[in-house]
């Protein structure tokens, strides 16, 4: 679920891309595979049926490759790939591009020269840190933007770059000079994945990047260069350019990169950024390294904290164990907390607390799907995980804030004719903006006003000329 | 058979049986006038691509290669544990993403492990034959083993069978075993045979399993045929045209001289199928009366029997 959105995420914002950035994206092997990545199944299979074919392929054949419900996903795919610029259309038939296909093979069979997948540091670090060192390290400075977000009281600040960020995406907003508020789309944010919330920090992070004037192609590289690192492995920044070489620094405040020294030569992904493009929540990924390497099962236990702690019963109560300030705060945004142990708290999910996160601008899905990712592992034997009374009524709760809906329209009447009225609904519905109707009254959205009025005025004035011909043509 | 439901966001598990028994591939090359190296190198290298297209379509796909050598099968990814291996030191290339760079590293080191190891090809009792049976069941317990692990039910598996060997009847029953296990695991087998001889068995277990079975010829069409044929996943498989059988080979193999035939005996007790008529059944034991069978037409003349029918007889089995 959380992956499918990422990915339409930053699907979603490469597409805003010219083609001109695309020819610059596709140099990188990196890039390649992480932008075929994106792509719905049958679009990474039409990629590599073509790709070590020289010929182009006819519109005509590729349709006779979908049988049933493929023709559908056929259409999203293609356009999934015309719009990434990855195939294009001429004389009906598709080929792939050129820059595209050249470095996705150098991609898959390690060819090339393009060192986009990171650089090992030759040398041996001196000051070699571990895995576990390198994810309490992430931990830690992703849970200090948390913990300020939701305004814990703490010794250490985010850096001004990451506040300066929070504010430009619209997560906080600044008070006066020195405080910062959380906003609705803040304690949305709060609800998300970790993996989510990387990954909209850093698409905030590339529209900054535009108005600093650093290189998009360049970022967009690093980033996605992160993705196919290795975790506890450390890098040369001899590769770098300057541009990524500002970023890693911009990154290593967010705790995406660890850097020991400003000026040190080398630097180390953490788990931020090796699951970047993977999809996968931080906490799978580390089941799934378990699962290739059956043998070092034992010597890799996942994170505490990342595993499920949330009992909910039908009684709407909440047991949760953790003892994390920051989860905690989370909770506390719609779970009415009644008691704390030294490892659980307890709540109840009451309407109050609920409407309180409602007027927070939290949905009741972003609340269910919360729960449901931090389900106990108790909670994941039953089906369904969650108990379905307390799921409807967190749902009933929203309904019923939902009684009065507002939308801005504008008012029809006085139409001289019925028949102008009927025309007039029609065209107003067809474009998806009648509002309301009765007797010779309509009221039309806002946003088909302009295109209904034109209408309402072109019939007026064109009617009346017809209206006379055919009048007669009654009376005859 | 499993009911299993797939979607877009399965993994896959993707096991490949290479068969690179060197009996078989000392007959290719001579028929191409190539050095048996260099055509196992060529179609490496193809493979090695596919394996990492797999690898390439989703960050959670998995993957297995195992090698079904004359006599003895083995796995070459991962590598098992415990295996001494000359690991190649870890040099890490800018240019190579560290997942594919891995597995082709271990896949190239240990197969030349296997290829120096050379002890026991040459028993007699292979003929020469390559080990499908073993490396169809390694691959099933591989399977089995990912899956008990997987509580999501997230990982759909497949077998992937490339096979230049022709039948070895001697397997005919541990590969049937084989095929029934992958059939109600609801694992299909794929199976690519890069020779022209048709694989009986190799049919019948695509056909029984879901598979896709498909014959290429040419050793330079392999990547192709790879790409677009066999690496779309069950998900995929929903929605693409994928080519059909539209003849299986359903003979079957008898278990006393394990010679394929298109009539035989049959136990009535055991269903074991023999070529010839015989007194007592030698998989189950039972003593059939001592009553000769019924009289089948078609037997050949020396073996036909009297006209008496036993109470217990043995049933003449036709090719379906």
């Amino acid at each position: 679920m959380a992956e499918s959105r990422i990915k339409a995420d930053i699907y979603e914002y490469l597409e805003t891309l010219p083609a001109l950035t695309f020819d610059r994206l596709f140099h990188k092997p990196a890039t390649c595979l992480a932008v075929f990545r994106l792509l719905p199944s049958l679009g990474k299979q039409i990629v590599m049926s073509i790709l070590y074919n020289n010929k182009s392929v006819p519109s005509s054949e590729l349709e006779s490759w979908v049988i049933g419900s493929g023709s559908g996903k056929l259409k999203e795919a293609l356009q999934h790939l015309i719009s990434l610029h990855m195939i294009t259309l001429k004389n009906n038939s598709y080929t792939l591009n050129a820059n595209f296909k050249a470095h996705f093979q150098d991609a898959l069979s390690g060819g090339g020269n393009d060192r986009s997948f990171g650089l090992p540091a030759t040398t041996t670090d001196k000051h070699q840190v571990d895995v576990a060192f390198l994810d309490s390290y992430a931990n830690r400075c992703w849970e200090v933007i948390l913990h300020f977000m939701v305004g814990t009281q703490m010794s250490d600040l985010p850096t001004e770059g990451v506040m300066d960020l929070l504010v430009r995406s619209g997560l906080m907003m600044v008070v006066d000079r020195s405080s910062h508020r959380i906003t609705n789309k803040g304690f949305q944010f709060l609800l998300q994945d970790v993996n989510t919330q990387v990954w909209a920090m850093l698409l905030q992070y590339l529209d900054t990047a535009e108005s600093l004037h650093m290189d998009l192609v360049e970022v967009l590289h690093f980033i996605f260069q992160l993705g196919s690192l290795e975790l506890g492995q450390n890098y040369s920044i001899d590769t770098l350019t300057q541009t990524q070489l500002q970023m890693l620094d911009d990154l290593g405040d967010l705790g995406i990169v660890y850097q020991r020294k400003k000026s040190s030569r080398r630097y180390y992904p953490t788990r931020l950024a090796t699951t970047l493009t993977s999809g996968t929540t931080v906490l799978s990924t580390s089941a799934q390294d378990t699962g290739r390497n059956l043998l070092s099962a034992g010597a890799e236990i996942g994170d505490e904290e990342e595993k499920g702690f949330l009992v909910l019963e039908t009684n709407y109560r909440v047991y949760a164990y953790t003892n994390s300030p920051l989860q905690i705060a989370v909770l506390n945004l719609f779970v009415d907390l009644k008691s704390r142990f030294p490892n659980m708290v307890s709540g109840v999910i009451t309407r109050d607390s609920v409407r309180n996160a409602l007027t927070n601008g939290i949905t009741a899905d972003q609340i269910i799907t919360f729960i449901q990712a931090h389900a106990h592992p108790q909670m994941r034997k039953k089906t369904p995980l969650l108990p379905l009374t307390v799921i409807d009524q967190i749902r009933l709760w929203e309904m019923e804030r939902n009684r009065i809906k507002s939308w801005d329209g504008f008012l029809y009447r006085e139409f001289a004719q019925k028949d102008d009225v009927e025309a007039t609904k029609r065209r107003a519905k067809e474009l998806g903006g009648l509002l309301w109707a009765g007797g010779e009254k309509l009221v039309v959205a806002a946003s088909s006003h302009a295109s209904v009025k034109s209408f309402v005025t072109n019939r007026i004035s064109r009617g009346r000329e017809q209206e006379v011909p055919s009048q007669q043509a009654v009376k005859l | 058979m499993k009911d299993v439901s797939y979607s877009e966001d399965d993994s896959n598990l993707l096991v490949v049986i290479l068969d690179i028994n060197p009996f078989a591939w000392a007959r290719l090359a001579k028929a191409r006038q190539l050095s048996p190296s260099a055509l196992l190198e060529q179609l490496l290298q193809q493979v090695l691509l596919f394996l990492n297209a797999h690898l390439a379509l989703k960050h959670e796909n998995r993957l297995a290669l195992l090698a079904s050598q004359a006599g003895k099968s083995t796995f070459l990814y991962p590598p098992p544990p415990f295996a001494h291996l000359n690991k190649p030191p870890q040099t890490r290339d800018a240019n190579a993403y560290p997942r594919f760079k891995d597995a082709d590293d271990l896949i190239a080191a240990s197969l030349a492990a296997l290829m120096q190891d050379t002890q026991g090809i040459e028993e007699a009792q292979h003929k020469g034959t390559s080990m499908i049976a073993g490396a169809l069941s390694l691959a099933l317990c591989y399977v089995q083993r990912i899956l008990k692990v997987d509580d999501l039910h997230k990982i759909k598996p497949r077998i992937l069978v490339l096979s230049v060997s022709p039948d070895s009847p001697l397997q005919y029953i541990p590969i049937m075993n084989s095929i029934f296990s992958a059939q109600k695991l609801a694992v299909p087998i794929d199976v690519c045979k890069l020779t022209q001889d048709e694989g009986v068995f190799l049919q019948q277990a695509a056909h029984i399993s879901g598979g896709m079975y498909m014959t290429v010829d040419a050793m330079d069409e392999v990547l192709q045929v790879l790409l677009s044929i066999f690496l779309p996943d069950r998900y995929s498989r929903t929605f693409l045209s994928v080519p059909d059988q539209d003849q299986v080979d359903f003979r079957a193999a008898c278990f006393c001289h394990k010679k394929i035939i298109d009539i035989g005996y049959v136990c009535s007790v055991c269903l074991s199928i023999f070529c010839a008529w015989s007194p007592v059944c030698s998989t189950c034991k039972t003593k059939f009366s001592f009553g000769k069978p019924t009289v089948v037409k078609r037997l050949p003349p020396a073996s036909r029997p009297a006209s008496r029918p036993a109470s217990r007889p043995m049933t003449p089995l036709s090719k379906s």
